[in-house]
């Protein structure tokens, strides 16, 4: 049984099709890749399958289970997590604050103890807090932990958010972007570390990103994205060399030099044909 | 029974064409800079009592009395417009809002201030006496000449809009980046709204002020409360449709005045009662306004 | 670990000139290097150490006297002054009713923003939940007859059921339009509810008498504090928890809230009971403390002065609110001061009535447009050595009054 099901999923906006007829699996600890242009709806599909967008057609199953009409905090408790292309951290609260705040699912005491402050919630801070620094001494973060997430650089805030998304103990992460702002050296090491944390945290993954080196690198499959619909799929080999990949990604055939420089996405495919 | 809601149905629409200017100026400065202006009716108040001082204490023509007012009451929005509206325009819309709270409150405080002597106050009618007494209740020509200000004003927007300046307001209002790179300037037209919503604050005042006694703080919480029932109008055009504001502004006047139906005799406070259960009504059910037109028009 | 590690290292060696490194990977540099070439480390290869003085602080013996005197001098001032005792001051009737007003309108301030601050919803309604708290109160002990201690907590639980209501409509409508709809509450409040004269005693408004022993203004002001004592506490275990964080997720990101797992709803309304719970206890201290409770106080005006009161304090600091609250009431708002007037109006002649409502918008126009972080902003230094840190000029230092960023 798959982890992660997407089964006929459509969505429009008005008149926009933003997603037609997805069908998407991510099996147990799998890292699954989905790249495609901007626009081609992979946080769409991401907002669909948290439970941020209704789709208007279509199942999401999570471990068996549809959930396709529940809140997106009810998701979260049976263990998706998320990252967001814009850093989804609380900015103006402290690193090791985030950290804390992730372990919402985590910290057993109900809130109105706490409020009162019941003994057993100074427990519980405690433990979370203990936690947490645990998080962030795996991912080289301790020294950070006392700063506002604002004052941080942008690499170092998308560090902290995978600590944070670690934090809430998910079986299946959704990673949104997770190499941007990062040239291919860094690219090369973000894989490095979701091979490592996938080992280390039994976790399933499914990553959209622009560095098509970097997803076909760690993916065991790949799809592509264009215009809401799935494009192509497979091994990540047979994605990369597919010619409607490129054609999306760069309008025309790939030794066409004046199509190639319009697209911006061309330094990082190229870049990937050097690496490997 | 009918009597009475006849009744309710003309003096609603009279003091609901003030509630229409209010909202009028409200669904103007929200499309301008998407703030819920609490000051609006203190244009109003202030304008009025500026009139008061001009007709009253230094013996003006009532005429000019009246320009003057108006005057103060344009000079206020903007005013606002420019120490609280501009500096804070990338603040976060309630922080706005409690901004423009503030000007409200100051601008009551001051005239609780000067005004500690004698606070209540009264302003002649432009024209005195009563013009009909429809269904029983007495209508006087002051407030006749405010219900015909308000179509007055209300076409004379409609002109506007669809005037070049008006053209550059609209497209100002939805899309301020482009509208700079075609040499509108945003900043003016900034300023235009404002000093519109001033106008329309300052006419709800002096056309309103005659009508009883006042206070300070009258058109906001006082006798001739605008402020709650303009921004209600305003909800009901879904914070976007002049024509929506002139019409909600009108039906929330006649909510109101149902209040004082004598089946409601023992209910103490129904007109409050009635204008907190229709807004909670209107925006539960219809969040989107209700006098709305498809397309974002004048 | 190992992977995470060599990371680390490549990362030294490859880092870019505006990435400050971490302490560790500049350490792990020096290891390689050395082992690497068999000499000491190359001081040119060192990457700068971005020293933060993280360390614990510890204030000299000075500063630790320092701060026990200031600590003394301020609980003196609290607690030995209005009560006459130890004290060359001879605190009168007028005194400590603005000193019982100024702990009151300190609750108050504080459940404005657990709103405000925490939850970001505005509430231009808030006299409405005090009056309701007022009269519950007076009604329990008036015409049951009941003991002050129960009227309390029925007091806060009316109140924290009519805030749950208003909760529940917020999480219908949002933000801007919220604001009218307690505004509209208000004064339905207002005009309305609080009229009902067989439960308010209509104009002439609802006696409630002092709990037994309490009859002395003098005592009750230690009541009151110890109201205000246990109000902070409870607030402060709120931010420290995880309801606190949760809100702090919801107000800033909503989306990260919930994919955090936090339930808005439930939250959001959790938040609204513990706001209406402290007006709740602050209107009942309000009825016994003046002793017959009007409706005519709970004005329009004075939701304007609790909102003004809590921003000018600064939101989400609660000695900040606590100040600032305490400072509007001893401007002689909200009947509060009695017959004897606000402290301004003996100093500089400004009628009582018009202090707060013409230096408080002032105040507030400055706030929001200066000073975000309001009195709490100016006197976080201060608040930050009294407990032992350093003396910090900078801190707490807002950008903006970020109430929440509502799409309307």
């Amino acid at each position: 049984m798959s982890v992660l099901e997407v089964n006929g999923v459509s969505i429009h906006f008005g008149g926009v099709k933003a997603l037609q007829n997805i069908t998407l699996t991510a099996g147990e600890w799998e890292i699954v890749g989905i790249i495609g242009p901007n626009g081609a709806g992979k946080t769409t599909l991401f907002n669909c399958i948290t439970g941020f967008y209704q789709p208007t057609h279509g199942t999401v199953r999570y471990r068996g289970r549809n959930i396709t009409r529940r809140e997106v905090h009810e998701r979260a408790a049976l263990g998706i997590g998320r990252t967001f292309q814009n850093v989804g951290l609380v900015k103006e609260a402290t690193v090791l604050e985030n950290l804390r705040t992730a372990q919402h699912l985590e910290t057993e005491y109900n809130p109105w103890i706490g409020i009162a402050g019941g003994a057993s919630s100074f427990f519980e801070e405690g433990r979370i807090t203990r936690r947490g620094r645990q998080l962030l001494s795996l991912l080289g973060l301790s020294e950070i932990a006392a700063e506002p997430v604002a004052d941080l650089p942008y690499g170092m805030q998308k560090r902290v958010e995978i600590a944070a998304v670690l934090a809430t103990d998910p079986d299946l992460v959704l990673l949104d972007e997770p190499g941007s702002g990062m040239g291919p050296e860094e690219a090369h090491e973000l894989g490095e570390m979701l091979l490592a944390l996938r080992k280390q945290f039994g976790l399933s993954i499914v990553m959209i990103d622009h560095h098509v080196p970097l997803v076909t690198r760690v993916s065991d499959y790949m799809y592509c994205f264009n215009f809401g619909e799935v494009l192509a799929e497979g091994r990540p080999a047979y994605v990369r060399n597919h010619p409607e990949v490129a054609r999306a990604y760069l309008g025309e055939e790939p030794d066409e030099e004046q199509h190639a420089r319009e697209n911006g996405q061309v330094d990082e495919v190229r870049e990937g044909e050097h690496v490997s | 029974m009918l009597d009475e809601i006849g009744a309710a149905l003309v003096v609603g629409v009279l003091t609901g064409s003030v509630y229409s200017m209010v909202a009028l100026a409200i669904v103007l400065i929200y499309r301008a800079s998407r703030v819920f202006n609490f000051a609006q009716t203190e244009f109003g108040t202030t304008g009025l009592f500026a009139a008061f001082v001009a007709v009253e204490l230094w013996g003006w023509n009532y005429g000019l009395g009246i320009l003057f007012g108006l005057a103060v009451g344009i000079c206020m929005a903007l005013a606002t417009e420019r120490l609280i509206i501009h500096p804070l325009r990338d603040s976060s819309r309630v922080t706005l809002l409690v901004g423009t709270a503030g000007v409200a409150l100051a601008a009551i405080g001051i005239q609780f201030w000067l005004n500690n002597e004698q606070p209540i106050r009264q302003m002649p009618r432009l024209v005195e006496g009563t013009a009909a007494a429809p269904f029983g209740t007495p209508v006087t020509y002051q407030q006749v000449i405010t219900f015909l200000v308000l179509i007055a004003v209300a076409v004379g927007l409609v002109f506007f809009f669809r005037s070049p300046t008006g053209l550059a307001v609209q497209a100002a209002q939805q899309e301020s980046t482009a509208s700079e790179l075609v040499g509108i300037s945003v900043r003016r037209v900034s300023m235009l709204t404002w000093g519109i919503a001033g106008l329309l604050g300052g006419l709800a005042g002096v056309l309103a002020g005659p009508n009883l006694t006042f206070s300070a703080g009258f058109l906001t919480f006082g006798a001739g409360a605008a402020l709650l029932p303009g921004f209600m109008a305003a909800v009901l055009a879904g914070m976007r449709s002049m024509p929506g504001a002139v019409a909600g502004g009108l039906l929330v006047g006649f909510v109101e005045q149902l209040g004082a139906l004598s089946i409601f005799d023992e209910v103490q406070g129904s007109r409050a009662l009635l204008l907190f259960l229709f807004l909670l009504g209107v925006l539960l059910l219809r969040p989107q306004g209700v006098f709305v037109r498809e397309k974002a028009a004048v | 670990m190992t992977i995470l590690q060599r990371k680390s290292r490549k990362r030294a060696r490859h880092a870019k000139a505006d990435e400050p490194v971490t302490e560790t990977s500049v350490l792990s540099t020096e290891d390689t290097e050395s082992r690497e070439s068999g000499t000491a480390p190359d001081a040119t290869k060192e990457l700068p150490r971005v020293t933060e003085s993280n360390g614990e602080f510890r204030p000299s013996a000075g500063g630790w006297i320092a701060r026990l005197l200031t600590w003394a001098v301020l609980l003196w001032l609290l607690l030995a002054v209005p009560g006459n005792v130890l004290s060359p001051f001879d605190f009168g009737v007028s005194d400590i009713n603005l000193a019982i007003a100024a702990t009151i309108f300190a609750i108050i301030g504080l459940s404005l923003n657990v709103l405000i601050g925490y939850t970001g919803q505005l509430s231009l309604g808030h006299q409405a939940f005090v009056g309701i708290g007022a009269f519950a109160s007076a009604y329990v002990v008036t015409d049951l007859g009941l003991s002050f201690w129960i009227a309390v907590p029925v007091a806060a639980g009316i109140g924290a059921l009519q805030a749950a209501l208003l909760g529940a409509v917020s999480l219908r409508v949002t933000g801007l339009y919220f604001a009218l709809v307690t505004l509209a509450y208000g004064l339905f409040a207002e005009q309305s509810l609080f009229s009902f004269a067989e439960i308010t005693g209509g104009d002439g408004g609802k006696p409630a008498e002092r709990p037994a022993g309490f009859a002395d203004d003098h005592l009750f002001y230690y009541l009151c504090f110890g109201f205000l004592v246990l109000v902070l506490w409870l607030d402060w275990r709120l931010t420290r928890s995880k309801a606190g964080r949760a809100l702090q997720a919801l107000r800033e990101n909503p989306k990260v809230a919930a994919s955090y797992g936090v339930d808005v709803k439930r939250y959001t309304l959790l938040a609204f009971v513990v706001s209406g719970t402290f007006a709740g206890i602050a209107g009942s201290l309000m009825a016994h403390h003046q002793q017959i409770i009007v409706p005519g106080i709970f004005s329009f005006q004075l939701a304007l002065v609790f909102v003004v009161m809590t921003v000018v304090g600064g939101l989400r600091n609660r000695i900040g609110v606590v100040i600032g609250s305490a400072f509007f009431a001893s401007l002689g708002e909200g009947g509060g001061a009695g017959d004897g007037g606000g402290f301004l109006e003996r100093t500089i002649g400004l009628p009582a009535e018009f202090t707060g409502i013409v230096i408080g918008p002032i105040l507030l126009l400055v706030v929001i447009t200066l000073l975000p972080g309001g009195i709490g902003q100016l006197i976080a230094p201060v608040k930050n050595w009294m407990l032992g840190k350093r003396f910090d000029r900078h801190a707490g230092k807002l950008k903006e009054v970020e109430v929440s960023d509502v799409r309307a």
